[in-house]
């Protein structure tokens, strides 16, 4: 596997808030990556640096082992769509792709040209008179045509309809299977899009809490629900992300993987189990972030 | 290199920021110019400052080329450098153009006595008298200086938002009002004009032509760390 | 579809040995592609290449050069055969811990394994199953 984008103890202030908090991760070449979190997590200020049009306090950014600022050859292999881009005075969505088709050396017009028609752009129309869907359909099509080996998208789909999600996500895949490229895709609909997520970021403060491949993320959690005793007898010693009680149920999430001992113990103690799913996971480790005191090596595990 | 005059053309892309809307300003306030001088009986050669209007709006697309195309050219994945250069670029071409229609316009003023009406928006005798070449460049650098104003305004508020912007310019205020009271207490104003005089025409261009270079190597470094 | 809580790969793995265990896809016909179960499935091709090499390394699919996967001889045995041992596993020993709670021994379980299918036959004789 080759790194495209390494970068170490990245931190970046604003002020008195720290968006980053020693950020280290690598990013590997055709795979693609989930950054998940909160809004204000640090996504957005994250891709931003990655791509050199914010600056960092501290620490360092390698792209392709290059420093990205003010480095053509680097920055012409990557594309950041953000989630409120703007445009040009009184450019139109024709005015967008053409742009984009002069600075991104991998550009397909045919597959922009089927873009436009399958979320139905309107491309005469000045963009900001676009609603809000329309104007994240510009943003999408730019990401998807443009073929950058690194390609950001900065939640894509603020306003688009279930059926124009769904269009992206589908399109996204078939593009990238005959053109595989490095793809971050920031999201908070995590349901939606943890299928097509090989590796997973979840940000939360500025600090990443997790740095996992997807397949390892699944049944990293589980949720036992049973009576309240044999619950909090069989919990002791583990991390419990969330716990809640209805009569004498309870139910509790926790960390770590259930070997056959445990199955064979939940059995024998009337314990069910349930799955956790991706999201689910993801809500309950930025809680536990507000509540308890970070501990974000513990996460990564 | 390519790059940059690929943002040549993302200017230029929309069609109607550089070439349109100041060529309707500037036919729309040469014809007001020219109506109200034919409804002037004229005893002497009259001066219009429609010329001006396309130049105010060089202004405001300098102001634009920033605040709006500066972030979508970060989203085309441009570096800082080239997107300056490119739109410094587009603008020169556009000046160019606008000293090239002041100049054939000032050409046909001069030739038709204002259309008839002896009324001059192009043909400014302080320009002309040196020469067409020096009217040219004089144009040329009078649309440039507007957009680099405009540039260097936006990449200020863009670089450091309201409050050093407001304070910036206050200063020039200051400044400008500061030198005047000066001026007038050591009742300069005579030898001021004087001086200004005897630039003439060439003289003045090449000094606004170093206030543009000054204001534009500024906002060079401050969009250097620009963001966004 | 693809349910949370198991690797998904596992879970694409599982729709193909499904569709072989019930022949709707016979031995030496061509298996669906990577990016074929990646579009299907709606999940990154790498997930899906994956279950699909789960299956080439257990021998139930095979490559053929410039063409794609196809399903192996014999694949179908191999997998029922699997599937009864796990069969066994996930479904009778929790069967018998139960029963033996409930103080029933192999013998009662048998018979009322018999009489439950008998049962189940009679009033739904038009269940496709």
């Amino acid at each position: 596997m080759t790194h495209v984008i390494e970068v170490s103890h990245l931190s970046k202030r604003y002020g008195d808030t720290l968006a980053l908090d020693d950020v280290s991760l690598t990013l590997e070449q055709d795979t693609i990556y989930g950054l998940l979190g909160r809004n204000g997590a640090g996504k957005t200020t994250l891709m931003s640096i990655l791509t050199a049009q914010n600056f960092a306090t501290s620490g360092t950014v390698r792209v392709y082992g290059e420093d990205p600022y003010e480095n053509a050859r680097v920055l012409s292999r990557m594309c950041f769509v953000r989630e409120s881009q703007k445009y040009p005075e009184d450019a139109t969505p024709r005015h967008a792709l053409r742009s984009a088709r002069l600075f991104f050396p991998h550009w397909d017009d045919d597959l922009a040209g089927e873009l436009v028609e399958e979320f139905r752009l309107p491309m005469k129309r000045t963009i900001k008179k676009l609603s809000r869907g329309q104007l994240s359909a510009v943003g999408v099509i730019i990401g998807l045509a443009s073929r950058a080996e690194i390609t950001f998208f900065d939640e894509p789909y603020l306003g688009l309809d279930a059926v124009a999600r769904q269009i992206f996500y589908d399109r996204l895949l078939a593009d990238y299977a005959e053109h595989p490229r490095t793809i971050v895709l920031s999201s908070h609909l995590i349901d939606e899009v943890s299928n097509i997520l090989e590796h997973v970021l979840v940000i939360d403060r500025g600090r990443i809490l997790m740095d996992a491949p997807t397949d390892e993320v699944r049944g990293l959690a589980t949720t036992v629900v049973g009576p309240g005793d044999a619950v909090e007898e069989f919990v002791v010693g583990r991390e419990v992300l969330h716990r809640e009680s209805l009569g004498r149920v309870t139910s509790a999430t926790i960390l770590g993987r259930l070997d056959d001992d445990d199955r064979a113990r939940l059995a024998a103690a009337g314990i069910d189990t349930g799955a956790v799913s991706l999201q689910q996971l993801v809500v309950r480790l930025t809680q536990r972030q507000s509540t308890v005191e970070p501990q974000p090596e513990e996460a990564r595990r | 290199m390519n790059r940059t005059l690929n943002v040549v053309r993302l200017q230029f892309v929309n069609k109607q920021t550089f070439l349109w809307i100041p060529l309707i300003v500037l036919v729309g306030a040469f014809v007001i110019a020219l109506l109200v001088f034919s409804l002037i009986p004229a005893d002497g050669p009259m001066y219009s400052g429609a010329a001006q209007a396309p130049l105010w709006y060089f202004a405001i697309i300098g102001s634009q080329a920033l605040t709006l195309t500066f972030p979508f050219a970060q989203a085309m994945s441009l570096t800082r450098r080239e997107f300056y250069l490119g739109s410094l670029a587009a603008a020169a071409i556009s000046a160019a153009a606008m000293a090239t229609v002041f100049t054939i316009g000032a050409a046909l003023e001069s030739a038709t006595d204002g259309f008839g009406t002896n009324g001059y928006t192009f043909q400014l005798p302080f320009l002309t008298e040196e020469g067409w070449w020096v009217a040219w460049l004089a144009y040329f650098v009078i649309a440039m200086f507007f957009f680099v104003v405009g540039f260097w305004g936006a990449t200020i508020y863009v670089r450091f938002r309201g409050v050093v912007f407001a304070a910036v310019l206050v200063g020039i205020t200051l400044l400008a009002v500061v030198g005047a009271w000066l001026i007038s207490r050591m009742d300069a104003w005579p030898r001021v004009w004087q001086w200004l005089a005897d630039q003439g025409a060439l003289g003045l261009t090449g000094w606004a032509a170093l206030l543009l270079v000054l204001l534009a190597g500024s906002s060079f470094l401050t969009l250097r760390r620009a963001t966004p | 579809m693809v349910g949370e809580g198991r690797p998904l790969f596992l879970q694409i793995a599982e729709s193909v040995e499904d569709a072989i265990v019930d022949g709707s896809l016979g031995e030496e016909e061509r298996a669906p592609s990577t990016n074929e179960l990646a579009a299907f499935h709606r999940i990154n091709p790498a997930t899906a290449a994956k279950g699909v090499n789960l299956l080439t390394d257990k021998g139930v699919l095979y490559k053929r050069r410039g063409i794609g996967m196809f399903v192996a001889p014999g694949a179908r045995e191999l997998l029922l055969t699997e599937r009864r041992t796990a069969f066994a596993e996930r479904f009778l020993d929790p069967l018998l811990v139960e029963a033996a709670r409930l103080g029933l021994g192999p013998d009662d379980l048998a018979r009322m394994i018999a009489d439950r299918a008998r049962a189940a036959q009679r009033p739904t004789n038009g269940d496709p199953r």
